[in-house]
């Protein structure tokens, strides 16, 4: 499906995130720290920030699962 | 044996193990229909009947409605004084009901509107779908208005054609992640699975002869006799009508309505039904002129004379005055319009209450006179029932009972809620009359306010009550619905297992208030239940006899049939309108409740058994399903005639009818009239007309799963089947998708290798739920006394009864408070506080968004999730934390689990950050010792030992076995199939063959012992199965020969780790000082009465006081010997010195005086509020209970003080 079209593109979002994140460890924990779930219905990679309506952005599915690593 | 082709084309299943085909059938599920159509049959009638509700019984539900008219003015007002009052009519013409879907208030889900049931279980949802109507209304005779009313959201049955699942392939089953084989036919409501309860309630439209006591304490004159008629209106509701006699002859006729009870003589019913004449009506009750048997019939003639002349003093000479009379009686009662005659309203009693079933909506002259006929037959039953020809017809046996099918009661309470909806416009328009100075309904004014005022004022959120009703099983309903309860119609469909699971679908209850009835005769098993109820299947304890499960075979009407031929039939066979007086000339034939005429016995044996011939031959369009009972008669029993039934709610079953050699359909009123066979040899030639199809029809589906059940005795197969149903199995295989509160699970589950062809019928090997296991029933170690077992450590350690239990967890921000839902009203979100400290160890179980890392190891306090309270600013759009605090759910549970799964669940509109979390965890539960097996045999056990491999015993072939039982288990117990089971599970595991091990198939000629004794002796074994075996720990053979064998193992759900209660000290109550009770909260278990006199007998006084003391509220309090009080005694406060808890001096205050001038400075003491005193120093320290302290208390708050003797 498009999991092959998304995948690249994904490890390297989550790099940066991570990169940022630890960055700005010391002064702000993780106010803005995206965490990735995987959308119940289609599967695809959700990033979600804190506070943000939980839904897929791909198809609007309104389950998410929490991703076994982060890595 | 080729494996037969069924009519579908798909291969029949039998006993085979059919690995190949069960394993493509799971590696690629069908795309057209399920391999286990018997499977999906089971459920069939929950589904059917919801159906049904929106393809028939609620259109006639919205027909008897009909149209309600409401008047404007004020009520108030002086009569007579306004002009004339407007008519306001309100009428349903259409509900319509839609699959579940999002509201609309969602705009993000674009391609996929559909709501999944999948998905209402993973959010804990309910599974609904919108209802709305088409609501008409009109002003006096204007033109119909209409208008489509949104009534809110009802759950949907699943699987029903209004769940998105109807009719997928098992396929499209899995994609939309349910089961293959999903049954449907429950609810979901709350993510929780719910069932309608069938219900076992009376049959409909038969005239029951009764006799109760209770009927005398209605007045003076009346007796116990009675004849009662549950008349069912096509929309599936029922009103019951009852005759009573009363001592002087008289009959009158009771009903019931909104919950009150009415009487009203039967003449005037009679009367008002037909225009008739007092000969008319004589004749009619006790026979035609002239006809035979008249001048034995003294009594009946007596008392249908004292009847017609007691009707004189009313004075009602014409239908239409009796009509009047009744309609001014009964006007209010019926909530009729005020400007309604009195003509009309007797009309509408009669079309509401008088034998609705004969026509309820626009009652034809017709009806009336089947009205008329019918309820004349009635009276003549009662008469005959008084005189002593006929017996009472006893309401506890399945003859006089129907099956009350969910989605019949749904669609009753749907019809309820609707009619209570459209009443709910009265209090709308008269507050709207109050609140506009009683404005006409012609005015502007009403026309502006009709929608916001008034059509917002009702009623109509009937989804919210629909989902109470599921929700609770509480029937809120003002008329009762005529049925028996009012509580316990839903239960939960617990997925412990699959058979548990199945065996909810195939479940019927008597009623709640047989429940508490004292005696038992409701409970008893009557051979009337024959090949309908099982009679194995039953739980023991409180609800024995009153929950039963239906036999296999049973199936059960969904839908009326068509019989619009019958009474041609009937009156060609000859019947005549009118009846003779005697029972031995004329007998009623009766359809439906539907009087078609009188014919000699002869002649109605007769017309029975043509009609049966044609409706198995299926010629004259008689359906096969017709129920025809035929009573015959008697020396005073069942009251006889020709009885049928074609209507839904039926019970019925197939035989073979042995005249054509084909599949006929009996019912259980038809039934015990009949000559069935239970084999081929015990037909009887010129008796028997039927023969059943094989024995095992009558047991249910678990029941048919025991193996050899037939050797069994038969309290062992009732527990069986208990045990079936607590078995650790396999509850589904969508486990990924479920949501339950708790699951167990059995890891290495097998499909038996002795079983009957049914295991795969049912398609059960889906769902493994045991294991097969050598079992070898020798007393090896002691440990296997008193239903122990031992069970092989190795077995174990490669995963013999390896189980596992998961618990899912939800974390609900909002539990219980925020009802509008906007994301601006949002108080808490999850994860750490923005700007707050965040602990190490809490970072051990949860990430950084505050939600538990997956595969993490949760112990007791471990954080679940991590919560911080917002407030939303709605300048930026941000949620600002104040406090920096963050909070968290925690792991409250003693044992060790892990995380499985965690679902972030977003509000169904798509704009709400997270607010509910469900978190599913896996606790492995790994056999230990305490743990409870069972075979299918009712022979459970509690593992009592792990014995290692090498210590096993081992036979000569070198087989250990896995599972070591006491011989003593069988000779009390007579499981004798256990034995034949241990027989041939060994033989097939040798030869590698599954084993048929259905019941009734082996016979003293042919005798199971044999047939498998001589496969063991094919294989080089032992015919008996018995073989000489060696002690694992010497080595030497062991005296006897052993019997060992392969049975098939249930593991229990019964477990140590939930049941293991102990302590020593621990938590109490704050009152008492003694141990709370209950193992949740870590109480103790009651040294009760019975507990105590054993240990006082036993002379362990010590014991005793531990017991009772020490381990309880032991207390150390102080007493002044002098006074002999608790209650005095108080602690000195010395002035200088430093509080010390310890070493208190402790003085009487009641012995002491207060201090003066003239006592010794070194005497004084002070107490805590600084008062001096001297003396009171004879004070005592004992042991005593705590409550009894408290008992002073009590005691001297009433002013009774209680004095003890200290000593020595």
């Amino acid at each position: 499906m498009s999991t092959h079209y998304n995948n690249p593109p994904q490890s390297q979002q989550q790099q940066a995130s991570q990169t940022a994140g630890e960055a700005a460890a010391s002064a702000v924990d993780s106010t803005a720290r995206t965490v990735h779930y995987k959308c119940g219905d289609c599967d695809m990679d959700v990033p979600l920030k804190r506070g943000e309506p939980i839904r897929c952005r791909n198809c609007g599915h309104r389950v998410l699962y929490k991703q076994r690593t982060n890595r | 044996m080729a494996p037969a082709a069924s009519a579908s084309g798909q291969p029949q299943w039998s006993t085979k193990f059919d690995t190949k085909r069960r394993h493509d059938l799971f590696t690629s599920p069908p795309k057209d229909k399920t391999a286990y159509p018997t499977l999906a049959a089971a459920v069939d009638p929950h589904i059917e009947s919801f159906n049904h509700i929106l393809s028939g019984q609620l259109e006639h539900g919205i027909k008897d409605i009909g149209t309600k008219i409401f008047l404007d003015g004020d009520p108030f007002a002086a009569p007579g004084a306004g002009e004339k009052r407007n008519r306001l009519s309100l009428r349903i013409q259409d509900v319509f009901v839609d699959k579940p879907v999002l509201p609309s208030s969602n705009k993000v889900a674009l391609k996929n509107r559909n709501i999944y049931p999948s998905e209402t279980r993973e959010r804990h949802a309910t599974y609904r779908g919108k209802m709305r109507a088409r609501l008409e209304w009109r002003i006096n005779n204007a033109d119909w208005q209409e208008e489509v009313v949104d009534l809110g959201n009802i759950p949907i049955m699943l699987r029903s054609n209004r769940c998105h699942l109807a009719g997928l392939s098992p396929r499209d089953l899995v994609q939309a992640k349910e089961e293959s084989e999903e049954l449907g036919g429950y609810f979901i409501v709350n993510g929780i699975e719910k069932i309608i309860r069938m219900l076992q309630v009376g049959r409909r439209n038969y005239p029951m002869a009764i006799k109760r006591g209770a009927f005398t304490n209605r007045g003076p004159g009346y007796t116990p006799f009675g004849i009662t008629i549950r008349s069912m209106r096509p929309d599936q509701t029922s009103q019951t009508n009852a005759l009573h006699y009363l001592s002087d002859g008289n009959v009158n006729f009771r009903f019931s309505w909104r919950k009150a009870e009415y009487l009203v003589p039967v003449m005037m019913v009679l009367k008002a039904l037909v225009e008739t004449n007092d000969r008319e009506i004589f004749e009619g009750l006790v026979g035609a002129a002239g006809s035979e048997g008249l001048t034995e019939k003294q009594f009946v003639t007596d008392r249908v004379e004292l009847l017609l002349r007691t009707y004189k003093v009313y004075g009602l000479h014409s239908k239409a005055k009796t009509r009047a009379y009744l309609g001014s009686k009964f006007k209010i009662v019926l909530q009729l319009p005020a400007d309604a005659t009195d003509e009309e309203a007797g009309t509408e009693f009669l079309r509401k209450i008088v034998l609705p079933h004969l026509g309820c909506v626009a009652v034809t002259p017709a009806q009336d006179a089947d009205k008329f006929r019918m309820l004349l037959f009635c009276i003549r039953k009662l008469y005959a029932l008084v005189e002593g020809d006929c017996a009472v017809d006893n309401p506890d046996i399945l003859q006089s009972h129907e099956i009350l099918l969910g989605g019949q009661l749904y669609g009753m309470l749907l019809k309820e809620r609707l009619e209570e909806w459209l009443n709910s416009f009265q209090l709308a328009l008269r507050e709207w009359g109050r609140k506009s100075a009683f404005k006409p309904f012609t005015s502007q004014d009403f026309q502006k306010d009709w929608a916001s005022k008034i059509l917002r004022r009702t009623q109509s959120n009937i989804g919210q009550a629909m989902e109470y009703f599921l929700s609770t099983g509480n029937l809120v309903s003002p008329t009762g619905l005529d049925l028996q309860q009012a509580a316990g119609f839903v239960v939960v469909a617990e997925k412990i297992n699959f058979l548990r699971f199945l065996s909810h679908f195939r479940m019927v209850h008597r009623g709640a208030f047989f429940a508490e009835l004292k005696t038992t005769s409701v409970r008893k098993l009557l051979p009337e239940s024959w090949g309908f109820m099982c009679p194995v299947h039953t739980p023991d304890g409180s609800p024995c006899g009153l929950l039963n499960h239906f036999a296999h075979k049973c199936k059960l009407a969904t839908s009326d049939l068509d019989v619009s031929m019958i009474p041609k039939l009937v009156a060609q066979l000859g019947v005549s309108s009118k009846s003779s007086a005697s029972l031995d000339a004329s007998v009623v034939v009766q359809l439906d409740g539907r009087v078609l005429g009188y014919c000699s016995p002869k002649e109605a044996k007769v017309i029975a058994d043509t009609l049966r011939f044609w409706k198995v031959e299926g010629k004259m369009n008689v359906p096969l399903e017709l129920e025809i009972g035929y009573v015959p008669n008697s020396n005073a029993g069942q009251y006889p005639g020709v009885y049928m039934f074609s209507q839904t709610s039926r019970m019925y079953r197939p035989v073979k009818y042995l005249p054509l050699d084909k599949l006929d359909y009996v019912g259980p009123f038809e039934q015990p009239y009949m000559s069935i066979a239970c084999t081929d040899a015990e037909i009887v030639s010129g008796d028997s007309t039927h023969v059943e199809i094989d024995p095992t029809h009558i047991l249910s589906i678990l029941a048919n799963q025991t193996p050899f059940s037939d050797f069994n005795q038969s309290p062992r197969n009732m527990y069986q089947c208990q045990m079936a149903k607590q078995t650790m199995g396999t509850p589904a295989t969508s486990l990924r998708y479920r949501t339950d509160n708790k699951t167990y699970r059995l890891q290495t589950g097998q499909t038996p290798v002795v079983r009957a062809p049914l295991h795969n019928e049912y398609g059960l090997d889906n769902f493994p739920n045991g294991m097969n296991a050598v079992v070898a029933v020798i007393s090896y170690t002691g440990y296997d006394m008193d239903d122990g077992m031992i069970i092989n450590q190795s077995s174990l350690q490669r995963g013999f009864g390896h189980g596992t239990i998961y618990k899912t967890k939800v974390c609900d921000l909002e539990e219980g408070s925020r009802r509008n839902r906007s994301s601006k009203t949002v108080t808490k979100l999850f994860g750490f506080a923005p700007e707050g400290l965040v602990k190490a160890q809490s970072k051990e179980t949860l990430d950084d968004d505050g939600f538990p890392r997956i595969g993490t190891m949760l112990r007791y306090g471990d954080p679940l999730a991590a919560w911080h309270s917002v407030t939303h600013d709605s300048a930026t759009g941000d949620y600002i934390n104040r406090d920096a605090q963050t909070q968290f759910f925690k792991y409250k549970e003693d044992e060790v689990a892990f995380v499985e799964e965690v679902r972030i669940i977003g509000s169904e509109d798509g704009t709400q950050p997270c607010q509910k979390l469900s978190i599913k965890l896996r606790v492995p539960r790994t056999p230990i010792i305490g743990d409870k097996f069972s075979s299918r045999h009712g022979q459970k056990g509690v593992m009592s030992q792990k014995w290692p491999s090498r210590d096993m015993p081992f036979s000569e072939s070198g087989i250990q076995p896995d599972v070591i039982i006491n011989p003593h288990a069988f000779p009390s117990r007579m499981t004798i199939g256990m034995f034949i089971e241990s027989l041939a599970g060994k033989a097939g595991a040798l030869h590698g063959i599954p084993q048929d091990s259905t019941p009734f198939r082996f016979d003293e000629q042919n005798t199971a012992v044999d047939y498998f004794g001589h496969q063991l002796m094919k294989a080089g074994y032992n015919y008996y199965g018995n073989e000489p075996m060696y002690s694992g720990i010497t080595g030497q053979e062991l005296h006897a020969d052993i019997y060992i064998g392969v049975v098939y193992y249930q593991r229990l759900r019964h477990m140590v780790n939930d049941k293991f209660q102990v302590r020593t000290t621990g938590p109490i109550n704050p009152t008492t000082g003694q141990p709370i009770k209950g193992r949740k909260k870590g109480g103790g278990i009651r040294v009760g009465e019975m507990e105590r006199d054993a240990l006082l007998a036993h002379g362990t006084a010590f014991l005793l006081q531990d017991r009772l003391m020490n381990c309880s509220d032991y207390m150390r309090a102080a007493i002044c010997r002098s006074c002999g009080s608790f209650l005095s005694t108080t602690p000195i406060v010395s002035e200088y010195g430093r509080k010390k808890d310890k070493d208190l001096t402790m003085r009487c205050r009641r012995c002491a005086k207060l201090a003066d001038g003239a006592s010794n400075k070194a005497d004084i003491w002070m107490d805590a509020q600084g008062t001096r005193y001297s003396g009171g120093e004879d004070v005592a320290i004992v042991a005593v209970p705590g409550v009894l302290k408290f008992l002073d208390v009590e005691l001297a708050s009433m002013g009774v003080r209680l004095k003890f003797q200290v000593e020595p």
